[in-house]
């Protein structure tokens, strides 16, 4: 169980990696979101903005003291399936608490180049490049530009 | 408040720079007013804006947040919106929220200020829509707007500065979407240049522009206004957050304190005020100013001030479509409207109408964020929407209610120890038809436009971005906070010239509006007003 300040424990950790290759998990020759090292960048955000490291802790607390989950000796000791459902009864009973874990956890691992490489996202500051478009082509209006004005009259 | 230094007097305080604050320090500097505008936030490094980081995404949603909650930062007072079913969202910074808006800027409509006399609810503004005309257009060239005349859903406007902005492929396909339906649709006006302005450069299509802009492509009053009333001889203070107006014995405002950066307290004599600070920041300070003469609150006699709070209604649709070219690129809701069904039509079942805005793609966490499920699916999901979304959002008008308003927390203070914002609002029955109208033609439009998949947001809760009508402008003193001209009804030297004067606030963006009405009560103070100038 983390500590009130939010610091995981050994246990914890080894929980949040199992959670979060059932969150994402791996594809093609990526591994799952929890298996790609992520941890210490969730820490981080989390120990940096007040929302995610509450959310996490009690995230984390409702996964350990779960009693059936307990009773099946532990979140790591469940199958995936188990594991999934686990998840999900915490899904409906903290959904403001997990909807946050679930952000952080999106953000750390879409912020990965690997990730951005597969799925073809360029990495890296979208500034100063931007993106090149063509420019407007007036041409697109004829059709609405048929159209007689419509705004509504109104009197002074 | 124990006061330790006391500045010389001024004619004019302007608490706050954003939006309309800014262009009022303008509008009476280049006047020969000797104005001085206090800002609680900082002057923003535009180098530093989160599209200049590689982890742009996590920004977004931590230290340049839209809730000021989430954000935390100095500048920021917590609000208590906890009861709300609109989350309000602002920016504290030299140039206000438009550090943080998309610059979208859609005008009000003539039917806007007369809802009363057409459709029989709320109450019609003063001023009428050709009032605020010549001040629209004034800051159009201040802002510099891309965009293009004779859309058929307004009145006919000036010649816009710059071209449109591209539409890009999306845009492309929704335009012919809508032609197809026999719809309005338009190119979206906006403070963002499609070609260099004013010293300022072109924008690159980078996408998240309602976090900044690094190139100043996007107008923000930082970067527009406040520089030219600095060269009038106006004052910005930043990091100035005011603790309350202050008011003789015969009700009129004498000046306001204020702490400075260091946390010093400071006087500012002034022979008037102008308050600036957004609709529930406005508020706030007004009814933190109670005194002697203001018992219920400054310029409070007819016990609205705080009350008749409008966000805009939000909801809308996102559509998935087959893979194209990516459409995250380009500012992210600057693209195209619809007014199709912006003014009333009775056989719709509610009054009032709605804006379509079309919103686009973004980057990979923010599109996972967005709704993609966890788990064996996930992977799937994601590399259907990633790139391939576009989306409608309503903007609809949510009409007065005296039950919407803000008032002061007992309880939470900021670390000044002003009492935060309680904020309580709730959507009456015409706006929940309004809202599932829209997303019923939201899905029709995006079906037109070939998705193959629609997902509906029926209410946006995080959606608090327009904060209008907490002290409502009206000709009849037990009504209304402020006159026609954003005069205070009980004090002739104090005004209110942000969203809180709204009478009502359309089914539009409302920032190019409430910076028409800062700017033509500028220039009432300058024509009719000169007993405030020294």
């Amino acid at each position: 169980m983390p500590t009130k300040q939010g610091a995981l424990t050994d246990s914890d950790r080894r929980n949040m990696r199992v959670v979060m290759d059932r969150l994402i998990p791996p594809v093609d020759d990526l591994p799952g979101a929890g298996t790609m090292g992520l941890l210490d960048e969730i820490e981080r955000i989390a120990s940096e903005h007040d929302r995610y490291r509450k959310s996490l802790v009690r995230f984390l607390d409702a996964l350990t003291m779960d009693m059936s989950v307990e009773a099946e000796g532990g979140f790591l000791a469940l199958s995936g399936e188990q594991q999934d459902e686990a998840i999900r009864e915490i899904e409906e009973s903290l959904s403001k608490e997990f909807a946050n874990v679930l952000e952080v956890v999106y953000i750390s691992y879409y912020s990965r180049p690997e990730v951005h490489a597969r799925i073809g996202w360029r990495t890296g500051p979208l500034q100063p490049l931007g993106f090149t478009l063509p420019p407007f082509d007036e041409s697109i209006l004829d059709t609405v530009r048929k159209r007689e004005p419509f705004w509504r009259q109104a009197p002074d | 408040m124990p006061v330790v230094t006391s500045h010389e007097a001024v004619d004019v305080v302007v608490v706050g720079s954003g939006a309309s604050g800014a262009a009022a320090t303008w509008r009476l500097a280049k006047s020969g007013f000797k104005v001085v505008c206090l800002e609680q936030g900082p002057w923003v490094d535009h180098s530093k804006h989160p599209a200049t980081k590689a982890n742009w995404e996590e920004l977004t949603r931590t230290s340049w947040a839209y809730h000021p909650n989430i954000r935390q930062g100095l500048a920021d007072y917590s609000v208590n919106d906890d009861a709300s079913a609109i989350k309000v969202l602002m920016f504290n910074a030299v140039g206000g929220s438009t550090i943080h808006w998309t610059a979208h800027v859609p005008r009000f409509h003539p039917s806007d200020f007369r809802v009363r006399t057409l459709d029989g609810v709320a109450d019609d503004w003063p001023i009428t829509y050709w009032d605020l005309e010549p001040f629209y257009d004034e800051n159009d060239v201040m802002m510099g707007c891309s965009g293009i005349s004779g859309d058929p859903a307004n009145p006919d406007r000036s010649p816009r500065q710059m071209p449109p902005l591209p539409l890009g492929p999306d845009g492309d396909r929704m335009a012919k979407a809508f032609d197809r339906l026999g719809w309005h649709w338009w190119p979206s006006d906006s403070h963002v240049n499609s070609q260099p302005y004013r010293g300022r450069l072109a924008c690159n299509n980078c996408g998240p522009v309602g976090w900044g802009c690094s190139r100043m492509a996007k107008a923000s009053t930082d970067v527009t206004y406040l520089p030219e009333a600095v060269e009038f001889g106006a004052e910005v203070r930043a990091e100035s957050t005011v603790y309350s107006v202050v008011t003789g014995g015969d009700g009129r405002v004498t000046g306001v304190n204020y702490f400075d950066a260091e946390g010093h307290a400071q006087w500012q004599p002034a022979n008037a005020v102008i308050l600036a600070c957004n609709g529930i920041g406005t508020p706030r300070m007004m009814l933190h100013s109670a005194s002697e003469s203001h018992p219920a609150g400054l310029a409070n006699s007819s016990g609205l001030v705080g009350k008749n709070l409008m966000f805009h209604v939000y909801a809308g649709a996102s559509g998935v479509f087959p893979k194209n070219e990516p459409a995250y690129k380009g500012p992210i809701a600057n693209i195209i409207m619809s007014q199709q069904f912006y003014e009333t039509d009775p056989a719709r079942g509610f009054v009032r109408g709605y804006t379509f805005q079309m919103g686009r793609s973004t980057g990979p966490a923010s599109t996972a964020v967005g709704g993609v499920p966890w788990g064996a699916g996930h992977h799937q999901d994601f590399i259907e929407r990633f790139g391939n979304m576009s989306g409608l959002g309503v903007i609809g008008e949510d009409l007065p209610l005296e039950t919407n308003r803000v008032t002061l927390d007992p309880d939470r203070r900021d670390r000044f120890g002003i009492p935060a914002p309680l904020v309580e609002y709730r959507l009456d029955e015409n706006s929940k038809r309004l809202l599932a109208h829209g997303v019923r033609q939201a899905r029709t439009a995006l079906l037109e436009a070939g998705a193959t998949r629609v997902i509906e947001t029926a209410q946006s809760v995080n959606a608090g971005w327009h904060l209008m009508g907490t002290a409502r402008m009206g000709e009849d003193p037990g009504r209304s906070v402020v006159d026609g001209n954003c005069q205070a009804h009980d004090a002739d030297n104090l005004f209110v010239i942000d969203g809180s004067a709204f009478v009502t606030g359309g089914g539009v963006n409302p920032t190019p509006t409430i910076q028409a009405v800062a700017l033509r009560a500028a220039d009432y103070i300058c024509r009719e007003r000169s007993d405030l100038k020294r």
